[in-house]
């Protein structure tokens, strides 16, 4: 039981740090981005060759690839595509996507590359006869402080301000003075940032990586983003936490038909849909005009 | 005096005339329907004159058409973007399977089978019929849902239909093969067969963005909330139009199972939705046109690019690239287009034959 709610807590958070990330950029630029797998599989893939070097070069290596990727995608793509239509940005950053996989299959094989990030990691500790993982329990402490550090740094410094002005309402911000480029680079170097620590925590429990090693986290971190409300920074990361931790549950709670934890999980979210389009924090953005 | 002023008005509706094709055809004009049926009555028999390889490539890329075709008319005339088509192609691929393939095999290989699907059998017309029925009656009950949301929120609704449809039939072996496959569906007699049912659903897709519904629907699209005061409702425009995509798609989903005699669930998952979705885009969302343009693009560069990847001789010289570079310049292609076009190859324009002396663009 106890290991069942670690569980849920780690898998919430998690995909609320993969749903933040996405919710980032998606607040100042209305891009749902797609690509962001694939930063946290190139974060994956730079921890697993550099591991070599010892473990704290390689994270930091990671975590500056995760965030360079970001801003050159920025830079190169998403930057050209300002003012476009949102379905257009989602299709591009598809593409964007796909094109990095196939680019992870041509420089490092579509084999799966394995390797021992921290090996304490997936030891367990024993609590009372339950055994509970270190890798569950450090994922807890580590997102949870990430979450509050984000929340920290949104609320109470000046760029954070920027970011929120420009998320709730992008075209008055710019009027107001607020460097919307610099604003949104900043958006996706946090968010780049983000992903490469989901990357070190998916690759601490797989162990190994592959060019799609990022694309399944990332769908149900944009559901989850959509579920919390989209534009609202706090919303993403919570509707994040929901769909990991209902993921965690279902899966032990189904028993033998946890094959179809999906199909539950997304008929979940089209009743969510249904009964709160803007979702769970959002607001309605359909408003009558006088 | 006025007449002066009449010189004046003129260049001004000179100028909104080419805006008019941008924002799609509002009556029929026999040249937008014959110029992408000709682009396809050349090109199918082009392809299919050089080898029995190209004419089963030809046949494969005529199912993709119909798809985005389907595609077209529900995105291009509402602006809702739908990544569930998959779904109904789905429906409509595994419905025909299950009643043309040889029952000894189905007993032999989908020995979990449902007892109803276990003793269906039709022919391939029959068959075929039974897949558009199934995958619009789904569409219908899905639309009644989802057709009140807009934006992103259908966006990702959607998606979450092509997710539960994928992981129930990935899964299920008593609806289908499960995660194996569906074997020894019979194939299309002729090339003829495809051909003819892509043409029709060209026709069919001109046909419901010119009539009344159709302008209706791509009023709402421009401004919803002007359409639904002049007492439309979008509701059911979305809807009839979701259904007649999806009872299009489940024709796809059909012709691509009688192609390729043997499916499998995760042939109409995210690869093909993105594929499908990818060629309406380059393409241009907007118009028939637009879904004929971007499948003949994507089809033609990916075969060129798969020759080069065998070796293509050319003199005594042979060309050569390294496997799996043409999936990054297809997807790449993707990205460039709508850097360079946001609205595709065509800006959503009909066909039109180029006028001496028009403007260009």
């Amino acid at each position: 039981m106890m290991q069942v709610i670690i569980d849920a807590l780690s898998n919430g958070g998690l995909y609320g740090l993969a749903a933040l990330g996405v919710g980032l950029v998606f607040g100042v630029m209305r891009l749902i981005n797609f690509a962001h797998g694939e930063l946290i599989t190139c974060a994956a893939y730079l921890l697993v060759v550099c591991l070599p070097w010892g473990l704290l070069p390689a994270i930091l290596i990671s975590l500056a690839a995760g965030t360079v990727l970001a801003l050159l995608l920025e830079l190169g793509v998403f930057s050209r595509l300002r003012g476009a239509d949102p379905a257009v940005l989602l299709i591009a950053s598809f593409g964007v996507s796909v094109l990095l996989q196939r680019a992870y299959e041509a420089i490092f094989s579509a084999f799966p590359r394995s390797g021992q990030a921290a090996a304490w990691l997936s030891e367990v500790w024993d609590v009372g006869g339950s055994q509970i993982s270190r890798g569950s329990v450090v994922t807890v402490v580590l997102t949870l402080a990430l979450l509050g550090g984000m929340k920290l740094a949104i609320e109470h410094t000046p760029a954070g301000l920027q970011l929120r002005a420009a998320s709730s309402d992008f075209k008055t911000a710019q009027l107001l003075g607020v460097r919307s480029s610099r604003v949104i680079a900043a958006a996706f170097a946090a968010s780049g940032l983000l992903a490469a620590v989901v990357g070190f925590i998916v690759f601490t429990q797989r162990g190994q990586v592959d060019p799609q090693f990022g694309v399944n986290i990332t769908i149900l971190a944009l559901v989850g983003t959509v579920i919390g409300g989209l534009g609202s920074l706090m919303g993403a990361a919570v509707g994040g936490m929901a769909v990991g931790a209902t993921i965690s549950v279902l899966s032990n709670a189904l028993g033998n038909d946890r094959i179809y934890t999906y199909s539950v999980l997304f008929l979940l979210v089209i009743v969510v849909l249904l009964v709160k389009p803007s979702g769970i924090f959002g607001q309605a953005t359909l408003k009558e005009r006088v | 005096m006025t007449a002066g002023a009449t010189l004046r008005v003129d260049p001004e509706l000179k100028a909104t005339a080419p805006d008019r094709h941008l924002r799609g055809v509002t009556q029929w004009r026999w040249t937008e329907v014959l110029g992408p049926l000709v682009l396809l009555v050349t090109a199918t028999y082009a392809c299919a004159s050089v080898s029995p390889g190209m004419t089963f490539m030809v046949e494969g890329a005529l199912a993709l058409l119909v798809m985005v075709l389907a595609l077209q008319i529900f995105i291009g005339n509402s602006g809702v973007l739908s990544f569930g088509h998959g779904s109904f192609a789905l429906l409509g691929g595994f419905t025909t399977g299950l009643l043309t393939m040889p029952s000894l095999i189905k007993v032999n290989a989908l020995d979990g089978l449902a007892s109803v699907l276990q003793h269906a059998h039709a022919n391939m017309v029959t068959g075929i019929v039974a897949g558009v029925v199934v995958a619009s009656v789904v569409a219908c009950v899905v639309g009644a849902f989802l057709m009140r949301l807009h934006g992103l929120a259908a966006g990702i609704a959607t998606f979450a239909v092509l997710m539960v449809t994928d992981n129930v039939f990935f899964n299920s072996r008593t609806l289908g093969p499960g995660p194996q496959v569906m074997p020894q569906i019979p194939r299309f007699p002729t090339l003829e067969a495809s051909l003819a049912l892509a043409a029709v659903s060209i026709v069919i897709a001109y046909g419901a963005g010119v009539c009344r519904a159709g302008r209706l629907l791509r009023a709402s699209r421009e401004d919803y909330l002007a359409a639904q005061a002049l007492g439309v409702s979008v509701w059911r425009l979305r809807l009839l139009f979701f259904v007649l995509s999806g009872a299009m798609a489940g024709l796809a989903g059909a012709m691509y199972a009688h192609h390729s005699a043997a499916i499998s669930a995760r042939d109409y998952y995210l690869q093909f939705t993105f594929l499908t979705l990818g060629m309406l885009i380059i393409g241009g969302a907007g118009s028939v046109w637009g879904a004929v343009v971007g499948c003949a693009v994507v089809t033609g560069l990916s075969q060129v690019l798969l020759h080069l990847e065998q070796g293509l001789q050319i003199g005594n010289l042979i060309f050569t690239i390294p496997d799996g570079v043409s999936g990054m310049v297809i997807a790449g292609t993707l990205v460039v287009v709508l850097l360079w076009r946001s609205t595709g190859l065509t800006r959503g324009r009909e066909f039109r034959l180029p006028r001496i002396g028009a403007e260009v663009g």
